[in-house]
């Protein structure tokens, strides 16, 4: 009787610890049935651009009907901070990615044994000149280009139109001054609350991009020299004050607690500030709040002496193959970075369901759909551009995590400004050492 | 008592397992890579203390640390001070008892990181209205300087927890004898002496379970902290969750951020063991 009980005990004990190992064995037989599926190809994507999330896996889906033996797996994570630790846990896992993200020089260096060489691919030679740039190694190149962006003084045509001001006249700070003063003069007129909305919450406004206009003359715009650079000297640091002054004199206040969704949605899209720092990215939130506005937006420069009438533009990713699946998957993979990026059906795709700024020779421009878009590839083609170098930056982060702060305690007056270059000099040597 | 026996051991396999897996085997292998120049990928060099030697001379992570000890002091009284009084509102014998508890333990049902940003918008907007209609500075610019910021997340925390502890405080409560709080009336105690003398003592084990939730989560708090500040401005509201996760995915030294986390975890275990030793000795038996 005794021994019966053991038994009953027993077994209902391990049938416990068996559902509980189950639930961790059963993805690990889902991933060794896709392998063992025979002349079928499965390729797994992890992609970190959630806004283009749906057309993606249209595109996707339109490509495994051309090709019925390739199967695609696309799986999306979003949020540039987000991306890089899941990436990096699924690598670690062991868990088997085929095409992938990387957004700098350092993640190059950190995948650098998992990334296959593109160089022979039909996208990589479409890629415009400097684009590829930070992929580039010796004569290997270890990713493609997503896609441009370029960001500056995103404004809202009426209201300049309505104060008389002539947008294409901007160009120097003077011009640019003299445009905030008019315009904060007739705010009441203009139903404006302020001029700009600063989001100086958001660190990356501040340190990555702000900074990154003004100090890219000193590396030569190249994202390579700025990432083996000892040391930065701020050059430009009185113009990059001069500019964030003006910014915080005529910016909706307090801009300490002001973040990006604030300044987009609820300042610049409902027509309650002229101007905010951003980029192209920015549209489909402005679309999304009020489309009449968002037909009716432009970019206007950064103010940097000697690059008056510039913008930066750049690449802030890229797809990477990786090199340690099997010779089929990693062919099929740049088969299909190759359609996406090269073909009819995919050109079409990337410039008006993705609403990309191609990085890519021979497409259609004037598809290009949004102003915004339009803008940024209007100065890019113009040759009208500053380097987008702070990929480059020390990964303390500096930007987000040392520019940015600092610029922040700059405006909060815990900091002067020759106080935010020494530290901000002082960690980047520290972290170069 | 014959409960140590095979079957005993196999009972407890799924719970040891599961502890195991994700509790143990982390915590082992974390630190051992702090002991190593680990970037999540692999680990080439074992580099001793190096890491350890490096966060006591790291202003950032001593700044988080010293927010966080603040921040903690402040909710925990808070919190258990505000805990009990609801407890003790809802044990009274009213009519709304039953309503008001479910009201009070309502914004635990929320997580944080939406509790966060909801409260950024009464914060930043509806303070800043108020302030504007009735002209009172305090109420505007919040969120904006270190010291709105410190006391947004203690309200905050204070919300989300108060009704959980409330929960805890009203079991002990309704655990009390009458027969007790009777014959103390009798004997002519007036409701202070009745608190002090009897209902305080009683609930003392309540204190040690509320105090070490309201300790130990008020140390690893993080997706309030992400949601409503975001550690700003300028990283001085950032509390140690946040700087950990900071130094290993943003700055991208995983080996370094384990180290912290060693670190906190050691700080975390010996305030909380030490509070919970301590309260133990001061429970009283009926």
């Amino acid at each position: 009787m005794k021994g019966k009980k053991f038994y009953v005990k027993a077994i209902s004990a391990l049938a416990l610890s068996g559902i509980l190992l189950a639930g961790c064995g059963s993805s690990d037989e889902g991933s060794s049935n896709d392998t063992a599926a025979g002349d079928k190809v499965t390729i797994d994507i992890f992609q970190n651009k959630v806004e283009f999330k749906t057309q993606f896996e249209e595109l996707v889906a339109q490509y495994e009907e051309e090709n019925p033996d390739v199967k695609i797996n696309v799986k999306t994570v979003g949020g540039g901070t987000d991306y890089a630790p899941v990436l990096k846990s699924t690598f670690s896992s062991g868990e088997e990615i085929n095409i992938f993200n990387v957004t700098g020089p350092q993640d190059v260096i950190d995948y650098k044994e998992y990334l296959t060489d593109l160089s022979g691919t039909k996208a990589a030679e479409a890629a415009l000149d400097g684009t590829l740039a930070t992929v580039l190694d010796g004569e290997k190149i270890l990713g493609l280009p997503v896609n441009q962006e370029g960001y500056g003084l995103v404004y809202n045509k009426a209201i300049f139109e309505k104060a008389g001001i002539d947008p294409s006249t901007i160009l120097t700070h003077e011009d640019l001054e003299n445009a905030v003063k008019t315009l904060d003069s007739k705010k009441d007129e203009l139903g404006i609350e302020a001029v700009f909305a600063l989001p100086g919450k958001e660190a990356w406004v501040l340190g990555d991009h702000l900074a990154n206009a003004f100090l890219a003359d000193e590396f030569n715009h190249s994202v390579v020299e700025s990432f083996n650079a000892d040391t930065v000297k701020f050059e430009k640091g009185d113009e990059m004050q001069r500019f964030l002054d003006l910014m915080n004199k005529y910016s909706v206040q307090p801009v300490l607690s002001l973040d990006y969704s604030q300044q987009v949605e609820e300042y610049f899209s409902l027509e309650r500030v002229a101007m905010i720092q951003q980029g192209n990215w920015v549209y489909p939130s402005v679309e999304q709040m009020d489309e009449e506005v968002a037909q009716n937006i432009g970019i206007l420069p950064i103010p940097v002496e000697g690059y008056e009438g510039s913008i930066p533009v750049g690449v802030s990713s890229y797809w990477a193959v990786n090199s340690s699946a099997d010779e089929a998957e990693v062919q099929a993979s740049k088969d299909f970075l190759d359609w996406m990026y090269t073909s009819d059906t995919g050109k079409e795709a990337v410039l008006t369901s993705f609403k990309f700024i191609p990085a890519y020779e021979g497409y259609d421009t004037d598809k290009i759909s949004d102003p915004l878009s339009q803008d940024v590839y209007r100065y890019a083609s113009e040759g009208k551009t500053i380097g987008w170098i702070f990929a480059g930056y020390p990964s303390n982060p500096w930007g987000t995590g040392v520019a940015g702060p600092n610029m922040q305690q700059y405006i909060d007056g815990k900091m002067t400004w020759d106080e935010v270059e020494a530290d901000s000099i002082k960690q980047w040597e520290e972290k170069r050492k | 008592m014959r409960n140590r026996d095979v079957s005993f051991w196999l009972f407890l396999t799924p719970v040891l397992l599961g502890l195991g897996l994700v509790v143990i085997v982390p915590l082992i292998y974390g630190t051992y890579y702090s002991f190593t120049d680990w970037n999540g990928l692999k680990a080439t060099e074992f580099v001793g203390f190096e890491h350890y030697i490096r966060l006591f001379q790291d202003t950032a992570f001593l700044n988080a640390i010293w927010f966080t000890v603040k921040f903690s002091f402040v909710t925990v009284i808070a919190l258990n001070a505000l805990g009990l009084g609801l407890a003790i509102l809802v044990t009274r014998k009213l009519k709304t008892s039953n309503f008001l508890r479910t009201i009070f333990f309502m914004p635990n049902m929320i997580g944080g990181l939406i509790l966060g940003f909801i409260w950024q918008f009464i914060f930043i907007n509806v303070f800043s209205d108020i302030g504007e209609a009735l002209g009172i500075e305090a109420l505007q610019g919040w969120l904006s300087t270190t010291g709105t910021g410190f006391w947004g997340l203690v309200i905050l925390t204070c919300w989300q927890m108060a009704g959980y502890i409330m929960i805890i405080y009203i079991a002990y409560l309704q655990n009390i004898p009458s027969e007790l709080i009777e014959a103390a009336k009798i004997d002519g105690a007036n409701s202070f002496q009745r608190f002090k003398s009897i209902t305080f003592p009683l609930v003392a084990p309540a204190f040690t379970v509320s105090l070490f939730l309201t300790l130990s989560n008020s140390f690893k708090i993080y997706d309030q902290n992400l949601s409503l500040t975001n550690g700003g401005p300028y990283e001085s509201t950032q509390m140690v969750a946040m700087e950990i996760v900071k130094t290993a995915f943003s700055a991208n030294e995983m080996a370094y951020g384990q180290a912290k986390a060693v670190v906190f975890f050691i700080i975390v275990a010996a305030i909380a063991l030490t509070q919970v030793y301590y309260n133990k000795k001061r429970e009283v038996d009926l």
